[in-house]
């Protein structure tokens, strides 16, 4: 369909752009050009060129943080795309019983992250939290989980599964749907058994959605920031300062705009990379670029 | 310009949203609970007294969440009328010349007869070299919280030395795991780390003016805070950054689970009231000698506030510097009576011996090692310190090491 004029398309655009323009492409440039400088908001800017970079990264603290998110990311990433598919495989099943815990599993999503990590901190409570009298009841030991550096990241990780992996579950439900029944049956008359039936049908035809699920994922985790705010404040020793509560941390306790600012340039590209890795992941699985040729090859074949 | 425009927009919105339905002079304060409760019924006096000017307090977080929301706000224009800062920052926002000195004001130009070691000049080496730009609000030291039924079953007294606290909580940690009862507990915190090295006979800044951050004696504070929770397995730190390690640790020492906490005076009356057990407190103990640095908050006036505002919130220092307004605030939560007229006037009313808890921190202004006027001051405190304090007790890194770091990044500047 050809517009009936050149400027309908990007009159159409205009509104989206402006709001992308004002609210995310301006304050990127703003936070570019204050990184070169040294400001703490209420004196003088002074101009110090790529000192806020190198100094990120001759203190350790680029590569700390950014280490500390990909880990968080990945433990989130992976935990949360392999629970949401079993247990998307497990209540992919007509009943109110299984409609029942379909919206359970799903109702942790909708709730706010503030009240998740509120709940979250009673449960993980060193002395009267349910998990530690769990585990002291299995004679097991304890410890304090949001308290000891070798365990907050992945308890806090561990909290940020369980509230999107019914996201997960929602999404690979509708992938799953979507597969037409015929297949299955067709290879259970064939001698198939469940996990061949997974192997060969289930997991290829959910490829594409495992791709988004693990990209979303992936930004969800990146974006993390309420859940620790609340739970760790970024401790213990530094251990749960993901890059958005660095960034936060820099510019709101340490009053350096321009540091802030610099961890902002480098989280920019960061995501970047990762909505490359995306788009290229989503197409090896078979997502939309793939989608054309086959309906150019089932008009020629019509 | 564009700039600060676009952040004086955004700053009139929230503070508009903050103000909510009241509207009026604002002031902005910190912290909740008994503290609120108190500071809410001074400000519903003062409104109440005279009809000119109307105050409309704005909650804005803990004091660090204030003073990052102060600052946007300051950068704005936006600033509120009154609001009250931790003392380290006071140097640093005096440099960056967005305080009212207050002297100057109407009403305020006058002497209140402050305890000395709670004001700009007392609580500052150097802090009388300028005019004043902050009045005291509540003003505390940390003190030892000790739980009496603990003390008695064990015939434990308050320890008087670092060796008598070491000894203490080891008799009173008992259990193992989950069910370990520790002797004592203490946020990791720069406070407390400050108190430790003027004990251990050092101050943070050399004769010359250098963070020296102790020398030998913030080794030995470091070394002692190690110790205690890896050694002698005695100190459970709270769980928690900044005033959530206080909150938690106060929880902890309610619930029977620590015999004796260090932390501010400011929750004497807090723990009373909540604690089934009867809470002693007593003054910190010594290595060298006593020592403590001050706490608490102080109010200043940001500059840039209209002519009206500017009026009204002289009129509510000057009516919250009055010995019985002090003393309502103080007697309410455990903070220092800020007058010297209204320590008067309680200890005349026999408060101290009905409260002796309350004359702790009172007493022990005696052993209080002031700030150094440095603008860098807050910056040494929040980024340079505290983060590598914690690294070094739990990670248990040579103290050394830890602060010659710290040091190094004094150094390199902001």
């Amino acid at each position: 369909m050809r517009p009936r004029n050149r400027l309908h398309p990007l009159l159409m655009l205009a509104p989206t752009l402006a709001i992308i323009g004002l609210f995310f492409l301006y304050p990127l440039v703003v936070a570019a050009r204050d990184s070169l400088y040294r400001w703490d908001l209420l004196t003088e800017p002074e101009y110090v060129g790529t000192t806020n970079y190198t100094r990120l990264w001759q203190s350790g603290e680029l590569t700390g943080v950014v280490g500390r998110t990909l880990t968080f990311g990945l433990v989130v990433v992976v935990a949360s795309t392999a629970l949401g598919l079993a247990l998307a495989i497990a209540l992919n099943r007509p009943g109110k019983l299984y409609a029942f815990f379909r919206g359970a599993i799903f109702s942790a999503y909708v709730v706010s992250w503030v009240a998740v990590a509120l709940l979250w901190m009673w449960i993980l409570d060193p002395d009267a939290g349910v998990v530690t009298r769990a585990f002291r009841a299995l004679g097991l030991p304890t410890m304090s989980w949001l308290g000891d550096p070798r365990s907050a990241l992945y308890a806090i990780a561990f909290v940020t599964v369980w509230k999107i992996t019914g996201y997960a579950m929602v999404v690979y439900l509708a992938g799953l749907q979507s597969v037409p029944a015929s297949l299955f049956e067709a290879a259970a008359l064939d001698g198939a058994g469940p996990l061949r039936r997974f192997i060969y049908i289930t997991w290829p035809s959910l490829r594409p959605t495992t791709a988004f699920v693990a990209s979303t994922g992936l930004i969800m985790s990146f974006q993390a920031f309420d859940v620790v705010r609340v739970m760790t404040q970024g401790g213990p020793v530094r251990s749960t300062t993901l890059f958005v509560y660095a960034i936060y941390e820099e510019i709101f306790v340490n009053l350096r705009v321009g540091r802030a600012s610099a961890l902002v340039v480098v989280f920019f590209f960061i995501l970047i990379l990762l909505t490359l890795l995306n788009l290229w992941a989503f197409r090896q699985s078979g997502g939309l670029a793939d989608r054309a040729p086959k309906r150019e090859r089932a008009e020629g074949a019509a | 310009m564009k700039r600060r425009t676009l952040l004086a927009a955004g700053a009139s919105a929230a503070l508009g949203a903050c103000a909510g339905a009241e509207r009026g002079v604002p002031l902005w304060f910190s912290y909740g609970g008994k503290n609120r409760e108190a500071l809410l019924a001074l400000v519903a006096a003062f409104n109440a007294e005279q009809p000119e000017h109307r105050l409309a307090p704005v909650y804005q977080g803990d004091y660090f969440e204030l003073l990052a929301k102060l600052r946007t706000a300051l950068h704005a224009g936006r600033a509120p009328a009154v609001t009250h800062v931790v003392a380290e920052i006071l140097p640093y926002l005096v440099k960056a010349d967005v305080l009212e000195p207050l002297t100057k004001l109407p009403g305020l130009d006058r002497d209140f007869g402050f305890v000395p070691g709670l004001t700009q000049n007392g609580a500052f080496a150097g802090g009388s070299e300028r005019p004043v730009y902050a009045l005291p609000f509540n003003r505390s030291t940390p003190i030892a919280y000790i739980n009496g039924s603990i003390a008695k079953e064990l015939g434990l007294s308050p320890p008087q030395t670092w060796d008598e606290l070491e000894a203490f909580a080891r008799a009173a940690t008992r259990g193992a795991g989950g069910d370990k009862r520790y002797g004592f507990s203490c946020p990791i915190d720069w406070w407390f780390w400050v108190a430790l090295v003027a004990q251990a006979g050092g101050d943070i800044v050399d004769a010359e003016g250098r963070f020296s951050l102790g020398g030998d004696a913030g080794r030995d504070a470091l070394a002692f805070l190690q110790r205690l929770v890896h050694q002698a397995e005695v100190m459970r730190p709270p769980s928690g950054r900044d005033y959530n390690a206080w909150q938690v640790q106060n929880q902890e020492f309610i619930a029977g689970r620590v015999a004796m906490i260090w932390n501010s005076t400011a929750f004497v009356r807090y723990l009373e009231d909540n604690a089934k057990f009867p809470v002693l407190c007593a003054p910190l103990p010594k290595r060298d000698r006593h020592g403590v640095p001050t706490g608490g908050t102080m109010f200043v006036m940001p500059k840039g506030s209209p002519a009206a505002w500017v009026e009204a919130g002289a009129r509510f220092l000057a009516f919250m510097s009055r010995p019985e307004t002090s003393n309502e605030f103080a007697t309410k939560t455990g903070y220092i009576p800020v007058t010297t007229s209204g320590v008067k006037l309680l200890e005349g009313a026999g408060y101290y011996q009905k409260k002796p808890n309350d004359r702790v921190a009172l007493d022990q202004l005696e052993d209080v090692r002031p700030w150094p006027w440095h603008p860098e001051l807050f910056r040494v405190q929040r980024e340079v310190v505290q983060s590598r304090l914690e690294a070094c007790v739990l990670s248990k890194e040579d103290p050394a090491t830890t602060l010659q770091g710290a040091r190094r990044a004094i150094e390199l500047g902001p």
